[in-house]
């Protein structure tokens, strides 16, 4: 829960832009092209940003022609070991680092990875577009998703019924969908909506958030959560409260942003930069991009949430790129 | 069939006992064997029609995606106006929360449908404008629905497709609308930004991709210079000059060029088109930025049949875009292309000359058994096992050591170290090597010994018995070998995911660099595409096409493939049929 207050408090800080939601902060800067910027770049990690990392390689290689990006993405947990071997320049990840992650690229390179947050990504709990739930508590989905229920549910939610739904619904069960476990997404919704707790056995684990999506769309009972960007006219997102008894909120943009949604978070692309030395224009002038207007409308083109200009220029701080 | 008859004559021919004869007879009936034929008929039977129902469905889904489809703009009760292409149509239950929103009227209508309604599925398309780019419409809903003309239908280079109408096009300041905007003068005018497009693409693709190799070439010497005599070293400090001068030159190229570009690029963005959706929202966008456009109602057959070529000669030569759910797959297909032939290569001799030497050469035993009990085994190894060899053996530790000997240079970006077109096809020949050799062992034991037996009494040592007369006599049943290895690699994906496919690979391995053919690189994969298309691409929905219309194709390379090598075994049967007797 942490995370998600220091997001809220981290978005907040561009707080006129609230309001005005599906579009980029009116405060980005234009990314202006400049000389002598080539070479090539490779990118290993999280599929949730696979195909974000893919439109801003195109919109990249617009710019800068003579630049050749390749990307792969099997999973956040592929990035840290592709950082630390060196086998790539950028590690898109959809969670932050774990300790043990951080340790293993420290222990190479004597100083920490450094991280951007690139996009903020509303990860939704998605039904069938039929289905009439209008709303669950954390509570609720952690007694769904889990066996172990830390979330503090007396007994696990097994058919619709169970979390409130009537008629023809009650005595259907709930039919799981989730990611694998090399997912950041998987490890992300286990630690903030099953409160660090188990999965439920009868998850059905699927190789892409979008392929969790499909499943869901064919199958009338199904749940399951990936990020808001795959979306789909056959599925609905559902709105979710922190605690029982609370105002549910949607996965948009105001609900990430005012950090009343609980389970929003920010898709980090982390990367290897010395500390004592400038970063190199290749990966320096990438990370501009990102944080323009151009990278962060590809932001929204993907489905995800843009970043506001104090996030921006807090992370280019960050790398000496302000 | 034969005892069959033989138990009926014994069966007729006591005429005094009926229950006798009955009994026989109906034993008779499972001893003829019909019911026996008639399972195995019926199993072939099924067998087919999996087989056949599974290539109609690719082949129907493939064939019709591009079709252009009309375009229907519905009218809601509540006035709102939503334009789309059909896509899909279904009924479904209306549940009570639900109904007890909606008006008496519709209700009424519901209940008396047995709780049953109709909904559509529009590809409204408009992503930029409405963050969403399908829609399910419900027929309680709709007031009625046109299909007007002049609407039109819009791909667009980046945002999917447009819906909606062209309202009007500035050329150089000029604004032209209303009358003067014919289809056939944005048509020209559109044929012409594309022109401009292509020629920006040529030369920042083509032109400064070349500038940018060999400059990347000349930084790569002074690397190596460092490592080879050290900073600061004689050889080193005329290396780098005799690079800064080369740099310097390549610099003036790329300026002169970039210039070119800025200018075309400054050119084309003077011609705009001005778009309107179905509700007046209007948008602004370089005309050179439209792939392709029309009016989705007015087009008569012949005009549908060139849109439908046009997009399928897209698809064949075109590379992907948005990120890989548009435009086109010529770079999956060439790797597939690629990948396989180079597999087979690597796959014939491997393992035809294993093969030989169990059969020929080797003394039949205990020893040869087990080797040949261990290589049908192989055949069953799960193929990501194979991947995970592949990338630890092939990429990390043979192009680890590679990299090391030969591009010290370039590290710590590993050049070998990591998966590539190579250690690809070497994975896959491992995986595909058993096949070769059971069919070839199988080729050469056909072989009939009189032939050897012949051959070596004419005094011909072994070596040339085998390359002269058993060779080429089991050469058509090698080919059937190599065609099913050929089939089962180019259709494997999952070791490939682990050893060199990525989703998108900036170049093919195959270009007009020096060595031509690059076997380090990276590549993508029809089957990969597939699979990233149909699971990992934002909008499910959209990708669904393509995912078939990609299948369809990777179906078609591989029957191509194999049609050829057919031909050639064929070719070769022919060829020694003549000396038969």
């Amino acid at each position: 829960m942490m995370k998600t207050t220091a997001l809220a408090a981290a978005l907040l800080m561009g707080a006129s832009f609230a309001a005005q939601a599906q579009t980029v902060d009116a405060k980005l800067a234009d990314y202006k092209k400049v000389s002598g910027v080539s070479g090539s770049l490779k990118s290993i990690g999280s599929d949730t940003l696979n195909n974000l990392m893919t439109l801003w390689a195109e919109g990249y290689n617009a710019l800068y022609p003579n630049v050749k990006i390749e990307i792969e993405g099997k999973g956040s947990s592929t990035a840290p070991p592709a950082l630390v071997a060196g086998t790539s320049q950028f590690g898109p990840m959809s969670r932050p680092m774990k300790a043990k992650e951080i340790e293993d690229f420290e222990k190479k390179n004597g100083y920490k990875p450094s991280a951007i947050r690139s996009a903020v990504d509303a990860l939704a709990v998605f039904v069938h577009k039929d289905n009439p739930i209008q709303c669950l508590s954390l509570q609720q989905v952690d007694a769904i998703f889990s066996k172990t229920r830390k979330g503090g549910a007396a007994k696990q939610a097994a058919t619709w019924g169970d979390v409130g739904l009537s008629g023809d619904w009650a005595n259907k069960p709930i039919s799981l969908y989730g990611r694998n476990s090399a997912s950041g997404t998987y490890g992300y919704f286990k630690e903030e909506a099953l409160f660090n707790g188990d999965y439920s056995d009868s998850v059905k684990e699927q190789p892409g958030s979008s392929a969790v999506v499909q499943g869901i769309a064919s199958d009338k009972y199904a749940i399951g959560y990936s990020g808001v960007g795959y979306k789909t006219a056959d599925v609905r997102t559902v709105p979710i409260s922190k605690k029982p008894g609370e105002k549910c909120y949607d996965a948009n943009a105001e609900g990430a942003y005012s950090g009343n949604y609980p389970i929003a978070r920010f898709l980090y692309v982390y990367l290897n930069k010395n500390p004592n030395q400038a970063m190199d224009p290749l990966r320096g002038e990438f990370v501009r991009y990102v944080f323009s207007k151009q990278g962060q409308t590809v932001v929204l083109k993907d489905g995800f949430f843009p970043v506001t200009k104090a996030i921006a220029d807090e992370d280019l701080g960050k790398l000496g790129l302000k | 069939m034969k005892s069959g008859e033989t138990m009926e004559a014994v069966a007729v021919k006591p005429t005094t006992g009926a229950i006798t004869a009955r009994r026989s007879y109906e034993s008779s009936l499972s001893a003829r064997g019909e019911p026996f034929l008639w399972g195995l008929g019926g199993a072939l039977g099924f067998g087919v029609l999996l087989v056949v129902g599974f290539l109609v469905l690719v082949f129907w889904n493939g064939i019709t995606t591009f079709w252009p489809k009309p375009i229907e703009v519905v009218t809601l009760l509540s006035g709102e106006l939503v334009a789309g292409e059909p896509t899909r149509r279904e009924a479904f239950k209306v549940g009570p929360e639900r109904l007890a929103s909606l008006p008496e009227a519709a209700k009424a209508r519901i209940i008396a449908d047995d709780h049953i309604a109709r909904r559509v599925l529009l590809r409204t398309g408009n992503f930029d404008l409405y963050n969403d780019d399908y829609r399910w419409i419900e027929d309680y809903k709709i007031e009625k629905v046109e299909t007007p003309s002049n609407l039109f239908f819009i791909e667009r280079q980046e945002w999917g497709a447009f819906v909606g109408r062209i309202k009007s096009l500035s050329k150089d300041g000029a604004v032209i609308s209303g009358d003067e905007l014919t289809y056939a003068f944005l048509s020209s005018e559109q044929q012409e930004a594309r022109q401009r497009f292509r020629a920006i693409k040529a030369i920042e693709k083509g032109e400064i991709g070349e500038v940018n190799f060999e400059l990347n070439q000349e930084r790569l010497k002074i690397r190596k210079a460092v490592l080879q005599h050290g900073e600061g070293a004689p050889e080193t400090k005329r290396v780098e000059a005799e690079v800064e001068q080369a740099a310097l030159a390549m610099k003036v190229r790329f300026e002169a060029l970039a210039l070119k570009s800025q200018e075309i690029k400054s050119q084309d963005s003077k011609i705009l088109v001005t778009l309107a959706d179905i509700t007046g929202t209007e948008k602004v966008t370089p005309l050179s930025q439209i792939v392709r456009f029309y009016p989705a109602n007015d087009l008569s057959l012949l005009d549908k049949v060139g849109i439908y070529l046009s997009r399928w000669s897209e698809f064949l030569t075109d590379d992907p875009r948005e990120a890989n759910t548009e435009g086109g797959v010529l770079p999956a297909i060439f790797g597939t292309f690629v990948m396989t032939l180079l597999m087979v290569v690597v796959v014939a001799p491997f393992g035809v000359v294993t093969a030989l030497y169990l059969r020929e050469y080797a003394k039949q035993g205990r020893l040869v058994s087990i080797v040949r009990i261990s290589v049908n085994n192989l055949a069953g190894v799960p193929s990501i096992v194979y991947g995970v060899f592949g990338l630890g053996f092939f990429a990390y530790i043979l192009g680890g050591s590679i990299d090391a000997l030969f591009y010290p240079e370039r590290l710590p970006n590993p050049t070998f170290g990591t998966g590539g077109l190579l250690w690809s096809a070497l994975t896959l020949a491992l995986l595909t090597v058993p096949v070769v050799i059971v069919a070839t062992e199988e080729a050469l034991a056909a072989v009939p010994k009189s032939m050897r037996e012949g051959s070596l009494a004419c005094g011909a040592s072994k070596w040339q018995t085998i390359k002269n007369i058993v060779l080429p006599r089991a050469m058509p049943g090698i080919m059937t070998g190599l065609i099913l290895a050929m089939a089962r690699g180019a259709g494997e994906v999952a070791p490939l995911m682990l050893v060199g496919v990525v989703k998108l690979a900036p170049e093919l391995p195959v270009d007009g660099f020096w060595p031509f053919v690059h076997l380090e690189r990276s590549f993508m994969h029809l089957g990969f595409h597939i699979f990233d298309v149909g699971f990992q691409s934002r909008n499910s929905e959209a990708g669904k096409p393509m995912v078939f219309v990609t299948t369809l194709l990777l179906i078609a390379l591989i029957a191509l493939m194999n049609a050829s090598a057919v031909i050639i075994r064929n070719r070769l049967k022919r060829k020694f049929m003549v000396g038969h007797f």
